[in-house]
């Protein structure tokens, strides 16, 4: 079977998400980025005053703050802020039917295959074609419970309540330079509130997609799971191959009250001209455990470092993660643990996969501060360099204060022998096989952590991103 | 106002040296002259620095209290002299004070030389200015680099020829005495094909009460199939400044083994650099730090392997006492084509007390394949499984964390595998442990 | 039908290992290769198979008439080859169902999907034959296994790919007793007209098992003696230098 012809239920690989449709938006706020932008994004909104704020301060702290190339890839000049589409939008109200969705996006999405996904086992699934939700639905079941799974719009208008306490608090606006752009112009995202001892039992879905040239991405995501819930939400990104480039900046932030569980599986393949630029932080109070489970195979840059915030004893954080950097890509990814209370414990576990001129990089902090007892971290990063070319890099940072901690971090860098390879020639599989082969078990107890249909397809990725990588 | 400036102690940071008073030759002073503007036009710092992160920056801004170091008189050079005796037999010793030569035992070999620094340049200006300082500080201390290379005069320049084996360590003391007194103490070892040698460096405080700085610089040059053994014992006043920024350059199959031994100062600053530049050369970086009340250590590595089959081994190891900190920031960096390099860094920090902190930034670089490196970071305390294996054969628990703790350090100083340095760096070790208890 | 070697000459770097030797065993009959250590045995199995490292500076190697040099090693397994490791790799991360079912489905036609049921009955009965633990489908190839799995595992993989001829080096290395003759068996139950083997071995305790047809006595990268079974008895009493001696004289 040929990796590229397989169709499978989640189909995201880049032969099926490289197409575009002719576009035509309603509401669109231009090219560049001034306080005009804002006020026609809010306006477009119907925000309420205090949004508006928030964004134009936003705005002023975005302006101010450095590019970090003092530390990150001198790749980020090539962002030309003046020359993006902050906002573009068909209509304001997500569709809640999939016949009202209209024609040409329900074409997308059904090559997406996200309704059928829905159909079959999602509880609930939000789609963003550009800066909205194009269609959003929530089981009956769910709703009834309480369960609120809507957009960032809806959920900041229409249950301010619950959510404005925790916006922007977990990741400040000022936390970096993208996640203030991600303040001043976000639009869509998901927004869910899972109330107390409600336990989801199908993962919650989203798929974030670009379809205009030029246009950056801005989605704001805000998960809480209050005291004793559980939630699993995953997210699925492409973009067509567009000529320039591309800006996708996020900014997710988690809140696990008290025994919460919240487990986060993204999947990112946008091609390869994409910037992906994201803030992910999560906070676990008591008892409480966030997992990321995180992979990333597409992007021209992807910088991405989910953290867990422990602030309440016995706290658990996780971040599980796969990155394949191929030609011209660069996975700038990694891990933030903050130990903020007694017993809390973190775990990193981070494979990276260099293809060809591809480059990898780990980047990691813990902190463990001091008059805390108890706290464990413990962190692996792996790297494979599949070619003589292939790049690696591990720059962790850990930090401990006192003496009733214990914090591990171990780093190697390997290759796929020349041995393994040729034992599996001998047993008829061609080279290209048994690299793919060696590389899928090089990540299998990764895969593993994310869901089946997930698992699949990350394995036909890794084939794809595989062929041509030797010879 | 005039008078003012003249009372007013001048820094060395930023006040130009006397460069004609050295009396040195005019090619060294042209050399120092131009370093001093290099050093003066660099800046002190800053947060934003990666090879600053977690440092104390304070601490840096700080240095600008030192000043030249005076002469001495005769009773306090007699006293100093007689406390430069760590190693029994040694094939040279050369005790500095306050940079000035107190005291020569020269070694002697075929060929060998071995002079202070200030004799060398006159001697081998042509040796001296195809080794002196060659390779540019890469690890953040430029400015301070710089400034070494205006000021100094003391220290020893070593050149192995090709064969030749010097048995016994040669011993340089660099002794450091007033308030805010600066030394800056230079070493260069050159070793020839196939030659063998073992320097120790001792930077010492005249008196436990005042503070010092020593700005030293280490180049050691590793010919090729030769065997190089270095150590570096720092043990000045807990209130005193170390900056110590050291090189390797090991050429083909040479073996290069250093060590870094810190006891004493407030703040101490190691930068060490292996350039693996030929196949077959090996570097193995060793490091013991014992810091305990506020002491600080600050180490910053790159074993760069620029040519294929090289290997390097880093071992750098902390106990931490007390509000001690450490700051360990490493990185192993394969070139494109570096094939077949094998690299290791290990950084394990023992924390003692309930306000000690430990700061880990292990780094790799990996620019080509089929190489094996590998690093691994831990920070704990000692546990109690490994106090109840002690109490369990009648050993008190103060006893056996005393004897973890050693035993902890003496795994590095035992990879040197030199009987007499490792009792020597073992007794200092113990001092420190004596004045902890 | 065979396997033809013909004046085969290698080198592993400047060193010549085979210095012209001329072999050929046919579909139907059991070979055995013995010889002392540094005799060259392990290299042509490695020649054969068609590992990188060698370098075959002149000679022929044809399967059934097709040249074997010509191939990589994948294709040379796919047209029905088989190697018998002597250090079987090992591979972390991929389980041995998948390896062995990646493996199968390499032999399939572009597009024709593998039947998974059908696969793992065959499996299962292959295993049971062997005397190989279920769970063994879940490991990962080679990885922590004992000598004796490991060699199982070899046997299992060549039951289940069927080969056409097949090269057993030093099977019989790190086998007890009662696992030799759980390997001696599963070899034995797949010798038929339509398959020859090449039985590498250092000593003849292999061939009480794996009877073979002819035997041929290796040394100094030469076939220097060929005879029945019973000339692997006289070895075994007689040692080799018996036969240099004879050879020379």
């Amino acid at each position: 079977m040929s990796a590229a012809e397989a169709t499978s239920a989640i189909d995201i690989d880049r032969s099926v998400g490289d197409f575009s449709y002719p576009e035509s938006h309603e509401f669109d706020a231009g090219v560049g980025l001034t306080d005009k932008t804002i006020d026609y994004i809010s306006g477009v909104k119907k925000e309420a005053e205090w949004i508006r704020e928030f964004r134009h301060r936003a705005l002023k702290i975005f302006r101010d703050k450095p590019m970090p190339t003092h530390w990150a890839s001198d790749d980020l000049k090539e962002i030309d802020f003046d020359k993006i589409r902050y906002y573009l939008a068909h209509g304001q109200q997500p569709t809640r039917s999939w016949d009202d969705v209209p024609d040409d996006m329900k074409e997308t999405f059904e090559r997406l295959g996200i309704p059928e996904q829905e159909r079959k086992f999602l509880a609930g699934v939000e789609a963003q074609f550009d800066s909205e939700a194009a269609y959003s639905n929530v089981k009956e079941s769910l709703q009834k419970e309480g369960v609120i799974f809507v957009n960032s719009t809806e959920g900041l208008r229409e249950h301010p309540e619950i959510f404005r306490k925790w916006f922007g608090k977990v990741i400040p606006t000022s936390d970096n330079k993208f996640s203030a752009l991600n303040s001043a112009v976000f639009s869509g995202g998901s927004f869910i509130y899972v109330p107390p001892g409600v336990k989801v039992s199908h993962p919650l879905q989203a798929y974030f997609r670009i379809n205009a040239e030029n246009f950056g991405q801005f989605e704001r995501t805000l998960i809480i799971c209050d005291e004793g819930s559980e939630v699993m939400y995953m997210e699925g990104c492409t973009a067509p191959k567009f000529e320039t480039t591309t800006l996708h900046s996020a900014v997710v932030e988690l809140v696990a009250m008290k025994d919460a569980k919240i487990q986060y599986i993204t999947v990112q393949n946008w091609s390869a001209n994409v910037f992906n630029l994201v803030t992910k932080r999560g906070v676990a109070h008591e008892n409480a455990e966030i997992r990321w489970i995180d992979c990333n195979i597409g992007s021209r840059l992807t910088m991405k470092y989910p953290g867990v915030v422990m602030k309440g004893r016995k706290a658990r954080g996780e971040v599980i993660s796969i990155a394949l950097a191929n030609d011209g890509q660069h996975q700038d990814t990694g891990a933030k643990m903050i130990h903020a209370a007694d017993e809390t414990t973190s775990n990193v576990v981070s494979k990276s996969i260099s293809v060809g001129k591809g480059r990898s990089t780990y980047r990691g902090q813990v902190h463990i501060p001091k008059h805390l007892k108890g706290c464990k971290n413990n962190t692996e990063c792996d790297a494979l360099l599949i070619n003589t070319k292939s790049k690696t890099d591990t720059y962790p940072a850990i930090t401990v204060r006192g003496n009733q901690h214990a914090t591990q971090h171990e780093a190697s860098v390997s290759q796929v022998s020349e041995d393994q390879i040729f034992y599996m020639k001998q047993r008829g599989l061609s080279e290209a096989e048994a690299m793919s082969l060696s590389v899928n078990g090089f990540v299998n107890d990764l895969v593993r952590e994310f869901p089946m249909e997930y698992s699949v397809e990350l394995k036909r990725l890794i084939d794809l991103e595989m062929e041509g990588s030797v010879g | 106002m005039i008078a003012d400036t003249e009372t007013k102690p001048s820094s060395v940071l930023t006040t130009a040296p006397d460069f004609g008073a050295t009396g040195l030759p005019q090619w060294y002073q042209d050399l120092q002259r131009s370093a001093w503007e290099a050093s003066s036009a660099l800046p002190l710092p800053k947060r934003t620095d990666e090879p600053w992160r977690f440092a104390d920056l304070k601490r840096a801004a700080a240095l600008e209290a030192f000043q030249t170091a005076a002469s001495l008189d005769e009773a306090t050079v007699k006293g100093l002299i007689v406390r430069s005796s760590k190693l029994e037999k040694t094939s040279g010793k050369f005790v500095f004070a306050n940079e000035s030569l107190a005291y020569a035992d020269r070694p002697e070999a075929d060929g060998l030389i071995c002079l202070p620094l200030a004799e060398a340049v006159e001697k081998h200006a042509q040796l001296l200015q195809e080794h002196f300082m060659t390779q540019d500080a890469t690890l953040g201390s430029e400015k301070f680099a710089q400034l070494h290379k205006s000021r100094a005069k003391s220290g020893l320049f070593i050149y192995v020829p090709a064969g030749v084996e010097i048995t016994l360590p040669i011993e340089a003391y660099h002794w450091v005495s007033g308030e805010n007194s600066s030394v800056f103490p230079h070493t260069l070892i050159v070793t020839g094909e196939n030659s063998k040698v073992t320097v120790v460096d001792y930077y010492g405080s005249a008196s436990e009460s005042e503070a010092g700085l020593s700005c030293a610089v280490v180049d050691l040059v590793a010919g090729r199939g030769s065997k190089l053994r270095y150590v570096a014992c720092q043990s000045l006043s807990t209130t005193s400044s170390n900056i110590h920024i050291s090189s390797t350059l090991a050429s083909a199959d040479a073996d290069v083994k250093s060590l870094q031994v810190q006891i004493g100062s407030a703040w101490s600053r190691t930068e060490s650099v292996s350039h693996l530049s030929g196949k077959g050369a090996n570097s193995d970086m060793l490091s013991v730090s014992v810091p305990s009340s506020k002491q600080q250590v600050d180490q910053r590595t790159l074993q760069h392997h620029g040519e294929a089959h090289t290997t390097s081994d880093l071992l750098y190891k902390n106990a931490l006492y007390d509000q001690s900190r450490s700051v360990f920031a490493g990185l192993i960096k394969v070139d494109v084509g570096a094939h077949y390099t094998d690299a290791y860094q290990t950084c394990r920090n023992l924390l003692l007390s309930d306000e000690a902190e430990a700061n880990s930034m292990p780094g790799l670089e990996i620019n080509a394949d089929q190489v094996k490196c590998s690093h691994g970071s831990t920070s704990g305390p000692i546990t109690d499984e490994d106090v109840f294996y002690f109490n369990a054969r009648g050993i008190p628990t103060e006893t056996a964390k005393q004897l973890i703790t050693y035993g902890f350090a003496a795994e590095v100083f035992g990879k040197l595998k030199h009987e007499a340095i490792e009792a020597m760096v073992g007794q200092l070790v113990e001092e420190k442990f004596r004045q902890l208890s | 039908m065979s396997i033809e070697i013909s004046d085969l000459k290698v080198n592993i770097g400047d060193q010549p290992i085979i210095k012209g030797l001329n072999l050929t065993f046919p579909k139907g009959e059991v070979h055995a290769i013995m010889g002392p250590n540094g005799s060259g045995k392990s290299t042509l199995a490695k020649v054969i198979s068609g590992h990188e490292d060698y370098e075959v500076i002149g000679g022929k190697i044809t399967m059934d008439g097709v040249d074997l040099l010509e191939m990589e090693a994948d294709e040379r397994s796919r047209e029905g080859l088989f190697m018998a490791f002597q250090y079987p790799h090992e591979i972390p991360g991929v389980t041995n169902a998948n390896f062995i079912r990646a493996a199968l489905q390499a032999r399939l036609p572009k597009g024709e999907e593998l039947d998974a049921v059908a696969y793992y009955k065959q499996l299962y009965a292959e295993m049971d034959k062997l005397e190989m633990d279920r769970k063994f489908t879940g490991r990962a190839v080679n990885e922590g296994f004992s000598g004796g799995e490991k060699k199982r595992n070899e046997i299992l993989q060549m039951a289940m790919l069927k080969p056409s001829y097949a090269v057993l080096d030093e099977t019989d290395s790190g086998l007890d007793i009662d696992a030799l003759k759980v390997v001696s068996e599963g070899v034995n139950r797949m010798r038929s007209p339509e398959r020859g083997f090449l039985v590498i071995t250092h000593y003849q305790r292999l061939l009480d098992y794996i009877v073979p047809d002819v035997v041929h006595v290796m040394k100094g990268g030469k076939i220097i003696r060929s005879g029945d079974k019973s000339l692997a008895l006289e070895l075994e009493e007689r040692g080799y230098d018996w036969v240099l001696d004879e050879t020379a004289a």
